[in-house]
């Protein structure tokens, strides 16, 4: 048995979260430019976009990790900027790099984030065992996390966000350097946690992982929405799958032409 | 070389170091003149076992360079992204002794090598000899350090041996660091001793780094076929390390090089055992830093100042050991500041940052494995006390040491938050960290200045029975200083942290940047 969700209870508002003009700059970059979007509460929402587009700063700026230079994020209708610590209560972070503390076995850490998060010793313990035999750690359990592979790093930092049953999840490139195997493992779990209330905010590259999870996506291009809706929405909207869609909308320059000496 | 160009930083560090090196190296190469000079004329039968010793020791230093100086500075040698491309072994081994020819390191020796050339050719003529003679010595420790490098390399992929050495190498380096106190120590007697023994068995005379300057001197001296034997030697040595380093090439390319088996998970699970955030915290802290083979070689490495004080103190004070006590006390104390709460964080900064605990509670943490990791002084302040007869000072000597450490820890958060910077990670070497600046380094003076203001008090009241004569006093000063002490902490612990939530952003930003 996985954490109970339970206690993911309805605030006063049914979006989880809302993003008004939300933007950052850095020196004279604009990385995101003035972006406005909600996610309903227990939805789970695909964040998309090429590389540099500024999918990992908004996240970062979602979380608290990065002051926005602009705009205004509220997350269960709590507003960032007044209530960060109130927010990092209730929401689970997978970053897509992973800086996990090497120097602490994998369980070790699991008992470090419970404790960080203010379970009880007891339920601390109960929840590692439990989410190391979900995600098959519990055989490297008493590994250094700096031993762990790419794939079980992610797995360990996905344990350390779901610890405490967060309500909001948000997840960088969850699904990044994971086996086929454990990643249906994770991708039946976070469609679970959606079922239980919990809203999922989701980047990835993997277009088919998107199609099959998302109930809503936004497309991020340079900073700025492109397009934004139900996945039948934006289909609809450009004509074709998620992938022509996407490539359309991104102005992807696909040169065909080029490297003929190859092969 | 490009490598070394484009990254700023280091150019302009450079810039710094190497007129520094060439100029230690022209004094080195002067002295070194004028004593081979000294030393062939007033006792002709130690040159050659003298410089055999030396060059030994010189090719030992060299070869263990990388440990003492980070994993990084063997990026120079490491050839390991060269393998894709298909170049021979025996290519990549000579281009990376080349490379290592144009080390700024390498063109500061030049000097010293002109020199003991110069200094055992006993006649002009004999010079190109001589000096072919030195260079095959450098070469083979070149070759030496190569090799030492690749082994090093075939040691990083598996993460404890990579510990193990890392340990060892900062380990030589406290080691080396301690010579000096040694000497200080014993005075000129060890070294005479060791002159003695090395004159009396040339022991060194096998060791391969000696056989070119070995034949520099026998070329010196006229002896043709001295220096053609140990030349060739030489030669032959240089060859077999080349051979060597090709074949680890070959090994690791294939990763055939795998020395050392997996680690040993074990077989206990571990467990958080102390409560709440900050016992979390402060384990977490506790926990990595032991694991931590950098981190681990600092608590030993920052006992060395302790030791050259209680050193001192055995050797030169007879009156007013006392009060020197109360000094090494103080300088304990004071310690704590410049501990850096955010610096083993490394990027896990935003992992910390992340958690919805409030910031007092993190800083505190971070305090309490930051007073822990010096505890070590402490004990040296006991050994001090001891060795003085001053027992009796002894928990004042150890009130003062606290209240230092606690005021320290507490202005040092500032100094954290203002000027965050991360420690240097052992597999990037020293270029894993930037300084702080020299303005933050001028403020981190004013913070140490304000430490020193604010501890003062509390200080002041733990010596005030010893100024007085008064030593029963101390049953009410000591309790007294301890509790000002924390007082004054947790306002600027709750300072700090009002700080902190501010800047919080603004430090991670730096400190991810820095990553």
């Amino acid at each position: 048995m996985l954490p109970s969700m339970s206690d993911a209870t309805p605030g006063a508002t049914s979006d989880a979260i809302v993003v008004r003009g939300l933007t950052k700059v850095f020196r004279e970059k604009t990385a995101v430019d003035g972006l406005t979007f909600r996610v309903a509460r227990g939805r789970f929402f695909g964040f998309l976009g090429p590389n540099g587009a500024g999918k990992s700063t908004t996240i970062k700026m979602l979380t608290g990790l990065l002051r926005p230079t602009a705009g205004e994020v509220l997350i269960e209708g709590r507003p960032l900027d007044t209530d960060l610590l109130g927010i990092k209560r209730l929401i689970g972070v997978l970053p897509e790099e992973l800086p996990l503390y090497e120097r602490l076995t994998g369980e070790e850490y699991l008992h470090f984030a419970g404790r960080m998060y203010g379970l009880g010793r007891e339920e601390t313990r109960g929840r590692t065992d439990e989410l190391l035999q979900f995600l098959s750690l519990h055989e490297e359990r008493s590994k250094l996390v700096v031993d762990y592979s790419q794939g079980m790093r992610k797995k360990l930092a996905l344990a350390a966000a779901l610890i405490h049953s967060p309500r909001v999840l948000f997840l960088d490139e969850p699904l990044n350097g994971i086996d086929p195997v454990s990643g249906r493992v994770v991708t039946d779990l976070l469609r679970r946690l959606a079922s239980k209330g919990v809203t999922l905010f989701f980047t990835s590259h993997v277009l088919d992982v998107v199609e099959r999870l998302c109930d809503e996506v936004a497309i991020i291009d340079h900073g700025r929405i492109v397009a934004q809706g139900t996945l039948d929405e934006v289909r609809a909207g450009a004509g074709g799958s998620l992938e022509d869609v996407f490539l359309k909308l991104v102005s992807a320059d696909l040169r065909r032409e080029d490297l003929s000496w190859i092969g | 070389m490009r490598a070394l160009g484009v990254a700023r930083e280091r150019a302009i560090a450079l810039a710094v170091v190497v007129p520094g090196m060439l100029l230690f190296a022209i004094i080195g190469a002067a002295v070194l003149l004028l004593a081979v000079r000294s030393l062939a004329s007033s006792d002709p039968d130690l040159l050659l076992p003298g410089l055999s010793a030396l060059a030994t020791v010189v090719g030992l230093f060299w070869m263990v360079s990388p440990l003492v100086s980070g994993l990084a500075i063997a990026e120079t040698h490491d050839v390991s992204r060269l393998l894709h491309f298909p170049i021979p072994a025996w290519t990549l081994v000579t281009s990376s002794l080349l490379a290592n020819l144009s080390q700024p390191m390498v063109v500061a020796e030049i000097p010293m090598i002109a020199a003991l050339a110069i200094a055992v050719a006993a006649r002009p003529l004999a010079l190109p000899l001589t000096l072919a003679g030195v260079l095959l010595s450098f070469g083979v420790i070149l070759a030496a350090a190569q090799v030492a490098a690749l082994l090093l390399h075939g040691a990083a992929r598996n993460r404890r041996l990579q510990d193990v050495a890392t340990f060892l190498g900062i380990g030589m380096a406290f080691v080396i660091g301690l010579l000096p106190l040694i000497l200080l120590w014993g005075g000129a007697r060890p070294l005479a001793a060791a002159a003695r023994l090395v004159r009396a068995t040339d022991v060194f005379a096998i060791s391969p780094f000696a056989w070119g300057v070995r034949a520099a001197v026998h070329a010196g001296r006229g002896d043709l076929v001295g220096f053609g034997v140990h030349a060739t030697a030489a030669a032959l040595a240089i060859g077999a390390l080349m051979a060597a380093s090709a074949f680890l090439i070959h090994r690791i390319s294939r990763g055939e090089l795998d020395l050392g088996g997996a680690p040993l998970a074990s077989a206990v699970p571990a467990r958080m055992r102390f409560a709440g955030a900050v016992g979390a915290l402060f384990e977490k802290d506790v926990r990595m830093s032991w694991r931590d083979p950098a981190l681990k070689a600092t608590l030993f490495v920052g006992l060395l100042g302790p030791l050259l004080f209680v050193i001192f103190l055995l050797r030169g004070v007879t009156s007013g050991g006392s009060r020197a006590l109360l000094y090494l006390a103080l300088f304990l104390g004071v310690s704590a500041f410049g501990s850096n709460a955010f610096g083993l964080e490394r990027r896990g900064i935003a992992l910390l940052m992340g958690f919805p605990v409030e910031r007092w509670r993190i800083l505190l943490g971070k305090n309490l494995g930051a007073i822990l990791f010096r505890t070590p002084g402490l004990v040296m302040l006991v050994v001090a006390a001891l060795v003085l007869r001053a027992g009796n000072l002894l928990p004042a000597a150890l009130t003062i040491a606290l209240c230092g450490l606690i005021v320290g820890a507490g202005v040092d958060n500032y100094a954290s938050i203002l000027f965050p910077t991360s420690h240097a990670d052992p597999r990037r070497g020293a270029g894993g960290v930037r300084g702080r600046g020299l303005g933050a380094m001028v403020m981190s003076f004013l913070l140490l200045g304000v430490t020193l203001l604010l501890a003062a008090p509390f200080l002041f009241l733990a010596w005030l029975p010893l100024l007085l004569g008064r030593p029963v006093y101390w049953l009410g000063t000591l309790p007294l200083a301890l509790a000002g002490a924390s007082a004054v902490y947790a306002m600027l612990l709750a300072g700090a942290a009002r700080v902190l939530e501010r800047r919080e952003p603004e430090l991670m930003e730096r400190m991810l940047s820095e990553g």
